[in-house]
């Protein structure tokens, strides 16, 4: 069978030394900075992008990911330890999950979070295997106006998923999309909005952009805060990292369940490991015989958003490697770095690199396996890690990312932007502006301009073109049919209290 | 784009109150942030020469493009479009004109939910400020896309959405706008300038310490001896870590020393 056939050659890739090695590094170094308040995934990822730049490609991207994910394992080592989640993913995770580190049963939480979360991303590598192909031949299927098409219902789920204000996340769209047309014209080459500033004719970096608009403006909103950060760390020593058997047995099915949620809500563009973990944790609320032990250290509260955000964040690789459309803010920066190894995402990826793909869905699977053997043991470091205090900290994260950036081109031009970007960043949170719609507006912007003009091009200028081909009108009415249920005020009350829950 | 974008930024920020005086001279400072911008880079061309015009040049330009935009407006109307204007005139027109309304409003409602409001009106200039700069790029060619059609159609529907946003924050109620501190922003700031100036001529070894020390002043609770030991060390692991580890190049020491 093709699959087996596929996978077993990917983890003839993955298991080269030089690939094992990458892939260690990458989950370490990513659980590193994830545990690291303030700095998410998608700074995590912008930030040490820089440093894959020597190693061949497949290695880099294999290093990539293994930071990504890394990177949200650590966030959610850090929700469950001191409350303080590293990642927007794990939120909810700290709702209970701090709850039983307080109650001494810290070492369970981190245990069940790592089971759930390797469950998971079996599931995941393997349905990535198995609707990669598929999905490739559909996207060739797909002409310049279904791409466009499915491009807007991916920018309206970010939208509808988002919190807050839906008209504000659109505008940041737009906003983006708008940043994105800095540069050449795709078609004609003429410079526009660049001001014959020679930088900015290759259009506005996007790790730039997103190194500042999440890493310098996540710091000076930090610093803002002041010593407010609190920094309840449990003293307590963890013992017992194993879960009892009752344990097991309650956080069984919310495992799977959180799996199967993750992985759909992973597909979808727009959607992410954010939304899954949100979504995996009112679903369990809503199922469980007595809801009001959510809150006060409920395993299955850690066990079921923690599989469906890594179920999500693995699946999420999906529409990016069959599609060519990166679906979340941190596909987008993958993308990046797809394109500086010279590899263009798309369909086809799948066929002319089959050692990069299948190298990388079999290096999932192998660092999801690390994680779990490496990080139980070293949670005490981690714990110490959060005990560096902010202001010896920060400075060290500001050096580093501004070698990070100045090394992506040697541009000194690439770090003012940077710098300017975050202050533009600090101004987007003070006015309760989502950025992370901006930068996948930003990433969109270009593949969307190139469908739209093909488009009506190949339709001469028909705009209808759009809703009389059948697949772009579902994809449409989809958008559309999301976009009026968020807008509908009773939707969005529930919305909110799934926020409000969340912060609470 | 990015230079209007920090200043803009940069202008809200001395906005702690929620007044509509305030916030209406802000936006009129805005308003004027590109003629103002574009004086300060032929100021600083005066210094260090560069070409482009004059100071005195570019604020005689600008002052007429001021005094004239609506006229010559007009004069094209009845001409039917076949004089084109020039792209001060231009900027006065889609951009400052549009903004100065905007802060003529500003100071006549009391905006119920002010950090949407000013939220939005920033995101207008922004949309006006792109208009303009897309305004000299190739429109539609029959059914074809031309250059500047897809900025156009996204800065019109940035112009439209920012209105929408600040329309609403008129109406109902909502968020105070935030505090702004100036401290951490400003030395973060500072310490990211310093490091893009000064990498090529100083090399990561001076640079990584100083922007080290300079972004340590943006926290009070900055204890300096320890910020020193630390900086030496980051600098010095950094030192390693990119140029020799990762290999990718980077100066390290002073120009100076290595001629």
């Amino acid at each position: 069978m093709d699959l087996f056939a596929n996978l077993a050659h990917g983890f003839a890739v993955a298991l080269s030394p030089i690939n094992l090695l990458m892939c260690l590094i990458g989950a370490l170094v990513g659980t590193l900075v994830g545990v690291l308040p303030g700095i998410g995934t998608i700074a995590t990822v912008a930030m040490l992008l820089p440093i894959t730049f020597g190693l061949p490609p497949v290695g880099a991207l294999i290093m990539l990911a293994g930071i990504y994910y890394g990177a949200q394992y650590g966030g959610s080592t850090t929700s469950i330890l001191v409350n303080i989640p590293g990642e927007a993913t794990s939120v909810v995770t700290a709702l209970d999950g701090f709850q039983m580190a307080k109650q001494g049963r810290a070492g369970p939480a981190l245990a069940i979070a790592a089971i759930g979360s390797f469950f998971a991303g079996c599931v995941a590598t393997v349905l990535i295997a198995i609707l990669g192909a598929p999905l490739t031949k559909l996207a060739l299927a797909f002409g310049p106006a279904e791409y466009f098409s499915l491009m807007v219902l991916g920018l309206i789920f970010a939208v509808v998923l988002a919190k807050g204000s839906v008209l504000k996340a659109i505008a940041m769209i737009v906003l983006g999309l708008l940043l994105s047309m800095v540069g050449s014209d795709i078609e004609t080459g003429v410079s526009r909005m660049a001001f014959n500033i020679p930088e900015l004719a290759d259009g506005l970096g996007f790790a730039t952009v997103a190194m500042g608009v999440f890493g310098f403006a996540e710091i000076i909103r930090n610093l803002d805060a002041g010593a407010g950060m609190d920094r309840d760390l449990v003293q307590k020593k963890i013992t017992g990292l194993m879960p009892t058997r009752k344990d097991m047995k309650d956080s069984t099915p919310a495992i799977l369940r959180g799996t199967v949620l993750g992985s759909i809500l992973g597909i979808l563009p727009g959607g992410g490991a954010v939304i899954a973990s949100f979504a995996a944790y009112t679903l369990e609320k809503k199922l469980a015989k007595d809801p009001s032990r959510f809150g006060r250290g409920a395993i299955e509260g850690v066990a079921a958003p923690e599989s469906a955000n890594n179920a999500a964040a693995q699946t999420s690789f999906i529409p990016l490697l069959t599609l060519g459309i990166p679906p979340n803010a941190v596909m987008a920066l993958m993308v990046g770095a797809m394109t500086i190894h010279g590899i263009v995402p798309g369909p086809q990826v799948m066929q002319k690199q089959p050692d990069l793909v299948w190298g990388m869905i079999a290096s999932m699977w192998i660092g999801n396996l690390m994680l779990i053997i490496i990080n139980l043991p070293l949670v005490g470091i981690w714990v110490r890690l959060l005990r560096v205090p902010y202001r010896l900290m920060f400075p060290s994260i500001v050096i580093f990312c501004a070698i990070g950036i100045y090394s992506v081109n040697n541009a000194p031009v690439d770090v003012v932007l940077a710098g300017a970007f975050g202050l533009v960043g600090y101004w987007l949170i003070k006015h309760d502006f989502e950025p992370a719609p901006l930068l996948l507006g930003m990433v969109l912007g270009p593949l969307m301009e190139e469908n739209l003009r093909r488009a009506l091009l190949i339709s001469r200028g028909d705009w209808s073109v759009f809703l009389t081909r059948p697949v772009s009108a579902i994809l449409l009415a989809i958008a559309m049919g999301l976009l009026v249920l968020a807008v509908l005020p009773t939707l969005r009350r529930k919305r909110d209290e799934v926020f409000v829950e969340s912060e609470g | 784009m990015a230079e209007t974008t920090g200043q803009l930024s940069g202008g809200t920020a001395s906005a702690p109150g929620a007044r509509s005086m305030t916030g209406a001279s802000i936006i009129l400072v805005l308003a004027f942030a590109p003629q103002l911008i574009e004086l300060m880079i032929a100021l600083a061309g005066v210094v260090a020469p560069m070409s482009g015009r004059g100071p005195l040049q570019v604020i005689s330009a600008h002052a007429s493009a001021l005094s004239i935009a609506i006229p010559s407006l007009a004069q094209q109307y009845a001409a039917g479009g076949k004089t084109s204007l020039s792209s001060d005139v231009l900027l006065a027109l889609i951009y400052t004109y549009p903004l100065i309304a905007v802060a003529v409003f500003t100071f006549m409602v009391r905006p119920r939910a002010p950090q949407d409001y000013f939220g939005g009106v920033v995101l207008m200039a922004i949309a006006l400020f792109a208009l303009w700069a897309s305004s000299d790029l190739q429109g539609m060619r029959g059914f074809s896309f031309g250059a500047g059609t897809a900025p156009r159609m996204f800065g019109l529907l940035l112009l439209g959405l920012g209105a929408a946003v600040a329309v609403i924050g008129v109406v109902t109620p909502g968020a105070q706008l935030a505090t702004y501190h100036w401290r951490g922003p400003l030395f973060v700031s500072l310490a990211i300038l310093t490091f893009a100036v000064a990498i090529r001529p100083l090399g990561l070894l001076v640079v990584g310490l100083a922007s080290f020390l300079i972004a340590a002043i943006g926290s009070q609770e900055t204890r300096w001896r320890e910020a020193l030991i630390v900086g030496v060390c980051l600098t010095g692991g950094c030192a390693l870590l990119f140029p020799y580890v990762l290999g990718l190049p980077m100066p390290l020491l002073p120009r100076f020393l290595l001629q």
